[in-house]
């Protein structure tokens, strides 16, 4: 599904963020990139989405390389995969249901599919009954579940996720790994960077452990660090 | 844009650019109301480039109009020395009829060169002098066979002994051709240095609505929208633009030419100006093309610098 071969990511101001990182990730599989802020975990997704492309390696998502991705064809590359941020990134000024609808809509889905695909989404994220809300009147919890609900409208087979609770209380991050994991069982790769050790610890999936750019650890039902 | 879906069901494409282009036009035109008085600076701006550029090809037209008028009629005169006898003047004759290119001489004397004057000038007072000391000399006048010929012939005639000088239709016709070409470049000047301001403001009105949309943007590039399906809205704004200010431009060009012809019309009859209908037609498609060129560029270059993502 994935693939990086040793792949350096050093940024113009200087920073290395990765440092001959390889890495491989199987269809289907749920994946936790951890380490401490600043080791490079944003960056390795940012790849994957191409907002970012590596100085030298070679980047793999799907069958495409999207290191010698042409400019055109980014927009082809992230309709096959989904990404949520930690701040949810949702248009205030639009109802959840808009905001999904958005991503069909500005991709040229045929209008009469969008919604009952829109409704799809929010069914598996829980939030159907919030769909005429704006962002602004959900919890944050809420609000992420519909940047989920966004990332997953295409039926991307990548799902990508940047410290998807580290804006939530724990109550709510649990609402969002289990929607997580309700989507990883329906197929879709899900590789998530996160901070937050309870999650891992009680999830036991595959951890990638990051550390000055590099892969310290890369253990199957892994725990958030080795001495827990 | 749309390929990946209704390929193969042509009224469902349809539909959809359809669709789109309603969607496109709808932020287009909220693009329009948000930046309110930078969009009223910014047609403002293109409106007052385009006055130049029109004035300039209207008077373009009719400094063309003078000099095919004038080159219709075009004929060497040769100018008399003062003083040469009859004998001299028809010697002179017969040297300039056998010149190539000359169809025909006539002998103009001092007197009727006088009387046609006046009749071109009208009555005025100021003649009455003239008639008694009549400056003019006497002239031949030469009807040539083809009017390109007319530098050659009169620098043939001007070899001959008995012609004081020498003068052709061509002159007029260089002089206003001359006049027409300093016209256009200082239009041409003025033109420029406009359409770079209205470039400009263009470029920032299309950046005010850029930053405005910003996260849209972000959201539309993450989700995978093309960056041509998110560019048509700015340059369809900026076509907006440019079209207004060139409409704008338009209305205000026509009444002012139209005033102008019928006032010009009015006190010098003999003038070959270029109707208000007639005009029309070139000068609203040069102002169009001009608004909508610069609007384009303008949103394009906005959105070449500023959607970078």
């Amino acid at each position: 599904m994935v693939q990086l071969q040793d792949v350096t990511k050093s940024y113009p101001n200087g920073v290395v963020a990765l440092r001959g990182v390889s890495l491989r990730v199987e269809p289907g599989e749920f994946v936790f990139i951890v380490g401490p802020t600043g080791t490079g975990k944003s960056t390795l997704l940012k790849l994957l989405y191409r907002a970012e492309v590596p100085t030298r390696g070679r980047v793999f998502v799907g069958n495409r390389d999207v290191t010698r991705l042409p400019a055109g064809a980014v927009a082809g590359l992230r309709r096959s995969l989904g990404v949520v941020f930690q701040d949810f990134k949702l248009l205030p000024g639009r109802t959840v249901f808009e905001n999904v609808a958005f991503a069909l809509r500005v991709t040229g889905a045929p209008r009469d599919a969008i919604r009952p695909r829109v409704q799809r989404a929010l069914d598996l994220v829980g939030l159907a009954d919030r769909a005429l809300h704006l962002p602004a009147h959900l919890s944050g919890g809420e609000q992420q579940r519909a940047s989920i609900a966004r990332a997953i409208v295409n039926n991307p087979s990548l799902l990508l996720a940047d410290e998807p609770t580290g804006n939530l209380d724990p109550n709510s991050s649990w609402e969002i790994m289990q929607v997580l994991s309700r989507i990883n069982l329906r197929g879709t790769t899900v590789i998530m960077t996160t901070h937050n050790k309870t999650v891992v610890d009680i999830l036991r999936r595959r951890v990638v452990q990051l550390a000055g750019g590099q892969i310290v650890r890369d253990q199957v039902r892994g725990l958030y660090a080795l001495d827990a | 844009m749309r390929l990946t879906r209704s390929r193969h069901h042509p009224i469902g494409f349809l539909r959809g650019v359809v669709e789109d282009a309603a969607s496109f036009a709808g932020d287009a035109a909220a693009g329009f109301r948000r930046n309110g008085l930078m969009t009223v600076a910014a047609v403002t701006t293109v409106m007052v480039a385009l006055l130049v550029v029109g004035a300039a090809m209207l008077l373009g037209l009719n400094l063309a109009r003078v000099a095919s008028a004038v080159e219709a009629q075009v004929e060497v005169v040769a100018f008399l020395q003062e003083g040469l006898d009859r004998e001299g003047a028809a010697r002179v004759r017969g040297e300039l009829a056998a010149l190539p290119g000359v169809a025909s001489v006539a002998f103009v004397t001092r007197d009727e060169a006088l009387r046609r004057l006046q009749d071109h000038l009208g009555d005025a007072a100021a003649f009455d002098d003239l008639v008694k000391t009549n400056p003019l000399p006497d002239s031949l006048e030469l009807q040539l066979t083809d009017p390109v010929l007319a530098p050659t012939v009169a620098q043939a005639v001007s070899r001959l002994s008995g012609v004081s000088e020498v003068t052709y239709g061509g002159q007029v016709v260089d002089r206003v051709v001359a006049l027409s070409r300093s016209v256009r470049l200082v239009a041409g000047l003025l033109t420029a240095f406009l359409a770079g301001v209205a470039l400009i403001v263009v470029v920032n009105t299309i950046r005010l609505t850029v930053i405005a949309r910003r996260q849209e943007i972000e959201i539309m590039h993450l989700v995978g929208a093309t960056r041509w399906f998110i560019r048509w809205p700015f340059l369809i704004e900026g076509l907006l633009q440019g079209a207004a200010a060139a409409g704008a431009a338009i209305v205000v060009l026509v009444l002012v030419y139209a005033l102008g012809v019928a006032r010009l019309g009015a006190s010098l009859p003999f003038l070959p100006l270029v109707g208000v209908q007639e005009a029309l037609e070139p000068l609203a498609a040069a102002v169009l093309l001009g608004g909508a060129g610069v609007g384009v560029l303008g949103s394009m270059i906005a959105v070449r610098r500023f959607l970078v993502i």
